[in-house]
């Protein structure tokens, strides 16, 4: 870098200012990286705060509530429309085939494995992870994070940690909330399009194709999903710079880099179940 | 929708104050307030929605504006949108095909059923939930910083209606965009789930790539989910960006709303036009 500096590239082939092809893909790898390591940096402050106990406890009660009690609805009206939509999009093959008894397994598997934990996190993103990121930017812009230095308050236990901790167990509620009521919201939509007994979908959840090893990947996909979003919302929040336009743009890079890690993640994260 | 999250709610003039005593809501007002509210959003909502439509053939024509935001809106959203539905199309294929084996161990109709699934709704409604974070949170956060730093008004102020101006090039942009984009994601995860099938099942290309299962039914379903997220996508998130007040937060709140919002919209275009898809064409 510095014998770089020294020899200065000659004129024409300097750095102007306008981003050729190669350049522009060049800085946007510095960019990821640069992102990756600040979250990896983050995770780690973020958990010698958890294990010496340094955290917040009202902060974190109030974002339990916050997160988590308030999200409810939206998780809620979400995944019973979901379950509904799993039965639709059953219905065809169900019908082709006369499966019936089959309808309870296909719509169990799909929720409890795929649909729930990613249609949960992607929702749990758009309130939380992008609230987490305008709350945290608003105070790095409006030099709050700077005064509780001055004050001798360490702001990743006071304001980060309590925060990561919140949101995974709001996504791990969630999803298993999402769990039972997008089955419910499956049920009865099989019943009112099918005619399919909620008795009968209720056999086909639980005659043995399905196990408990079903649920738990995707209680364990919601527990990596929670830990990204954390991450990710708490880093780009706290590199916020340039006033309101700057809080709205890292909002939004914030549920652009949540989503696609989640997607990452979940393939990963299936493939080692 | 919007109550629990915007401190602004315009519920609060709704409340009985006769006795100039400040009255701490009940349940039922709360609820009723909630309800207010919900209506409310949905008034504003179909106000934009009929004003964009209206400027759409009324307006000022502006090729350049919307050839922007079709940029902003399609090219970038590209490498984003093929990362996930990569993704997603490889783990689609992979769980199928292990459930698939357990009941039935005969997978040439793997890839078949597969490219109906996403023709007819998985490449639109993942694909839109996509756009509705990127897209929806970059549309609100511009259009909420231009309200917090009050360039709205100096629009309405030179007598440019901020629909007009705003709302209808994205509204353009995102209905062709939208649809280009989610044909291009149904191709990715097609493609990323064809390699899955042949490297984890050992199913051939040529029998996983079968289209015997799409139908005209399919098809429309799938477009029109397209042009139906398109359309609601900039509607929802310029409603939420032009509802921003008060510096940063106030566009934080904005973005966040978008999001959760526009998403909301996706789902429950999707449950309508699938009911209704399936009350058409039946299975």
């Amino acid at each position: 870098m510095t014998a770089a500096a020294k020899k200065a590239p000659p004129a024409s082939r300097r750095y102007t200012g306008e981003p050729s092809g190669l350049h522009a893909v060049g800085q946007s790898f510095f960019l990821i990286a640069e992102t990756a390591g600040g979250m990896g940096m983050l995770f780690g402050r973020v958990m010698a705060r958890i294990f010496t106990l340094r955290v917040d406890g009202a902060e974190l009660m109030r974002n339990l509530y916050k997160m988590g009690f308030k999200s409810m609805p939206i998780v809620i009206v979400t995944v019973l429309f979901t379950g509904a939509i799993m039965v639709i999009q059953a219905a065809p093959l169900v019908q082709r085939f006369g499966a019936y008894g089959l309808l309870g397994w296909g719509a169990g598997f799909g929720t409890l494995r795929e649909v729930a934990p990613l249609l949960t996190a992607l929702m749990i993103n758009g309130r939380v992870g992008a609230n987490n990121t305008a709350e945290l930017g608003t105070m790095v812009v409006t030099e709050q994070i700077d005064a509780l230095r001055v004050l001798a308050i360490d702001p990743i236990s006071f304001l980060v940690a309590p925060r990561f901790i919140a949101i995974i167990v709001t996504l791990f509620v969630s999803t298993l909330f999402a769990d039972a009521l997008a089955l419910l919201g499956a049920a009865y939509s099989g019943y009112g399009l099918l005619g399919v007994e909620p008795g009968v979908f209720y056999n086909g959840l639980t005659s043995g194709l399905l196990g408990f090893g079903d649920v738990m990947s995707g209680l364990v996909k919601s527990v990596v999903f929670g830990v990204v979003m954390a991450l990710a919302s708490c880093q780009y929040g706290l590199n916020v710079k340039g006033g309101a336009p700057g809080v709205g743009r890292a909002v939004n890079a914030t549920v652009v880099a949540s989503a696609a890690g989640i997607f990452i993640l979940d393939y990963f994260v299936s493939f080692s179940l | 929708m919007s109550g629990d999250q915007a401190p602004h709610s315009t519920a609060a003039p709704h409340l009985p104050d006769a006795s100039g005593v400040p009255e701490e809501p009940g349940m039922v007002a709360a609820l009723g307030a909630e309800g207010i509210s919900l209506f409310q959003t949905a008034r504003e909502l179909y106000s934009i929605f009929v004003r964009t439509l209206y400027y759409c053939f009324r307006g000022r024509r502006e090729p350049g504006a919307v050839l922007e935001q079709m940029y902003e809106i399609g090219n970038r959203s590209l490498f984003f949108l093929t990362v996930v539905m990569g993704f997603f199309g490889t783990i689609l294929v992979y769980q199928a095909g292990l459930q698939n084996k357990r009941v039935l161990p005969d997978l040439t109709m793997l890839g078949a059923t597969f490219l109906e699934l996403l023709v007819r709704d998985l490449a639109a409604s993942i694909g839109a939930l996509m756009l509705a974070t990127r897209v929806g949170a970059g549309i609100a956060a511009e259009i909420g910083s231009m309200v917090v730093t009050e360039q709205i008004d100096a629009l309405r102020m030179s007598a440019a209606d901020p629909i007009d101006y705003l709302i209808k090039p994205r509204f353009v942009a995102s209905i062709l965009m939208t649809t280009v984009l989610i044909i291009w994601s149904a191709t990715v995860a097609f493609t990323a789930g064809m390699a899955a099938a042949y490297f984890f099942f050992d199913v051939p290309p040529r029998t996983f790539s079968n289209v015997a299962l799409v139908d005209v039914g399919d098809l429309s379903i799938g477009l029109a989910k397209c042009v139906a997220y398109g359309a609601a996508i900039p509607i929802v998130s310029g409603h939420s960006g032009l509802a921003a007040h008060g510096g940063s937060e106030g566009v934080g709140w904005a973005t966040t709303r978008a999001v959760v919002n526009t998403s909301l919209a996706v789902i429950m275009l999707n449950l309508v036009i699938s009911t209704i898809g399936l009350m058409i064409f039946g299975g």
